[in-house]
């Protein structure tokens, strides 16, 4: 048991230690241009270099992340529930989500940049729509998921809809939501970095297109180091999120 | 019988025909009211002119970004099926690569792009090689997940029939594998397609996704509406041709 918890815990590392190794001897063997492939070693001292300028750029892209995933997930879970209560808005609205989920909504970037502006509304805007749709369609997958028996029981016990919903349907949906808030928060920082990108003149996305302009490509993927560090702190806090509410309903 | 259903199929469909009639409709009233500047929200027939009048242009830009995205699932669905094969292949591998994995999965790739441009040029081969590498870790990741999917009870049926270990692989495991590779197909296919128009975002060369930026630079709305309309397209084409290889090697290898 101990024997493979170490394994479990040395392999990886081990792996990840040995890829950073071979990476760093590529470079001192066969003398890449530091535009070209920055050893480990050189991203780490642009890191350590430009660790403030880095810091200050991150601090706009978490914001408006966060913003973003929030109100996608009041906005996502706010619209589900309310779909859930009647079958024909959600057969009208349903079908027509799931269609607009096929579009690359990568591709809306630029439309939401045409109606906000180039400022902060714009990058909340797409990091809400793009994280929007993981959340809705899981929550809706949860509140349809829940056990017919359980609801029926709850309705012949003459529970209102409104008390079935809070205390049948909504904790069962709750796995079905977190599954779905894990993908949106990847998704958000994801939306905040290609609006960047686009148009903005602040945070880790234009840090890292500048950079890529300058060809500083040490500097592109130090911010990525960061940016990568700062993803999954993110997920860290959704996962912890969703520890502490099923061990709760476990209860 | 046949009442039943067609009430069924109407149900199934006027719904989010009704639905959909709405909103075109708050489209069109929004647009006509004048609370928002046409330049804003044009409404939905001059969208539809631009489509007809620039079908030609749009058609032409189309083509690389169809291409480059079937270039892109392709090629990563070969890699992403390899590579997990290869991986599931021993336990120890498995141990060792699957985090890194999972940590590949969990940062936004997106944020690479810059660095495909620096390595491959302002090209459409940046763009194909960016959308590989989105494209590729989802098929991955399934792949493994599928291998791994087998009840156990099949795998030592197999052995104790003598099957060998290929043999197992081939029509036991792999089989078992199969809705989840596609699973992770169907994923790989929609993050070819963003793959390729974040290119073209970025790059800025040719495909819809430049036709895209470009007419939002110039607040041409409704060539930008436009655009979007013929990548829901190429989208939806690449999709339903997944889930249709789908459905037929599902039916041919049926596990059940």
């Amino acid at each position: 048991m101990t024997i493979d918890r170490l394994r479990a815990a040395v392999l990886p590392t081990g792996f990840a230690v040995a890829v950073l190794l071979f990476w760093q001897a590529l470079v001192l063997i066969f003398h890449y241009p530091k535009v070209v492939l920055p050893a480990p070693s050189d991203i780490f001292e642009a890191l350590v270099a430009n660790f403030g300028t880095i810091c200050r750029q991150a601090v706009p892209t978490s914001r408006d992340t966060l913003a973003g995933f929030l109100l996608a997930a009041v906005l996502g879970v706010g619209i589900a529930s309310l779909l859930s209560f009647s079958r024909l808005l959600r057969d009208a609205v349903y079908p027509l989500v799931i269609l607009l989920q096929l579009v690359p909504k990568i591709a809306w970037t630029p439309l939401f940049i045409v109606w906000a502006g180039i400022g902060q509304p714009a990058r909340l805007t797409i990091a809400t729509f793009i994280a929007f749709f993981p959340i809705f369609i899981s929550m809706m997958a949860g509140l349809e998921a829940t056990d017919r028996s359980l609801v029926r029981l709850s309705t012949s016990l003459t529970a209102s809809s409104w008390r079935t919903f809070w205390l049948v349907r909504l904790p069962a949906s709750m796995p079905y939501l977190f599954s779905g808030l894990k993908i949106a928060i990847t998704l958000a920082v994801i939306g905040v970095i290609v609006a960047e990108f686009i148009s903005s003149s602040e945070g880790l996305g234009f840090l890292i297109l500048k950079s890529s302009a300058l060809l500083q490509t040490d500097l592109i993927l130090a911010a990525i180091v960061v940016l990568c560090l700062l993803g999954v702190a993110f997920y860290g806090i959704v996962v912890a999120g969703e520890r502490a509410i099923l061990k709760w309903q476990g209860e | 019988m046949i009442v039943i259903d067609a009430r069924s199929a109407a149900r199934q469909v006027l719904p989010p025909a009704l639905g959909l009639a709405v909103l075109f409709g708050a489209w069109s009233w929004l647009a006509a009211s004048g609370l928002v500047r046409p330049r804003m929200l044009p409404p939905p027939g001059k969208v539809w002119d631009t489509l007809a009048r620039s079908l030609d242009l749009l058609l032409d830009q189309a083509g690389p970004t169809f291409w480059a995205a079937v270039t892109g699932i392709v090629a990563a669905a070969l890699l992403g099926i390899g590579l997990g094969i290869a991986v599931s292949y021993s336990r120890r591998l498995m141990q060792a690569i699957y985090p890194t994995i999972v940590f590949f999965q969990l940062i936004p790739k997106v944020a690479l792009a810059p660095v495909f441009l620096i390595w491959f040029g302002h090209t459409i081969v940046a763009n194909i090689v960016f959308s590989v590498f989105i494209a590729f870790f989802p098929v991955l990741v399934a792949t493994i997940a599928g291998l791994q999917a087998t009840p156990p009870t099949y795998e030592r049926l197999g052995q104790s029939l003598m099957m060998p270990p290929l043999r197992i692989f081939l029509r036991v495991k792999l089989i078992f594998a199969l809705p989840q590779i596609f699973n992770g197909l169907r994923i790989g296919v929609t993050f070819a397609v963003i793959g390729v128009v974040l290119g073209e975002f970025i790059t800025a060369q040719s495909g819809l996704g430049y036709i895209i930026l470009f007419s939002a630079n110039n607040f041409e709305t409704a060539l930008l509406l436009a655009a979007i309309v013929l990548l829901c397209g190429v989208g939806i084409v690449l999709f339903t041709f997944f889930l249709a290889l789908e459905a037929i090697v599902l039916r041919v290898f049926d596990s059940r």
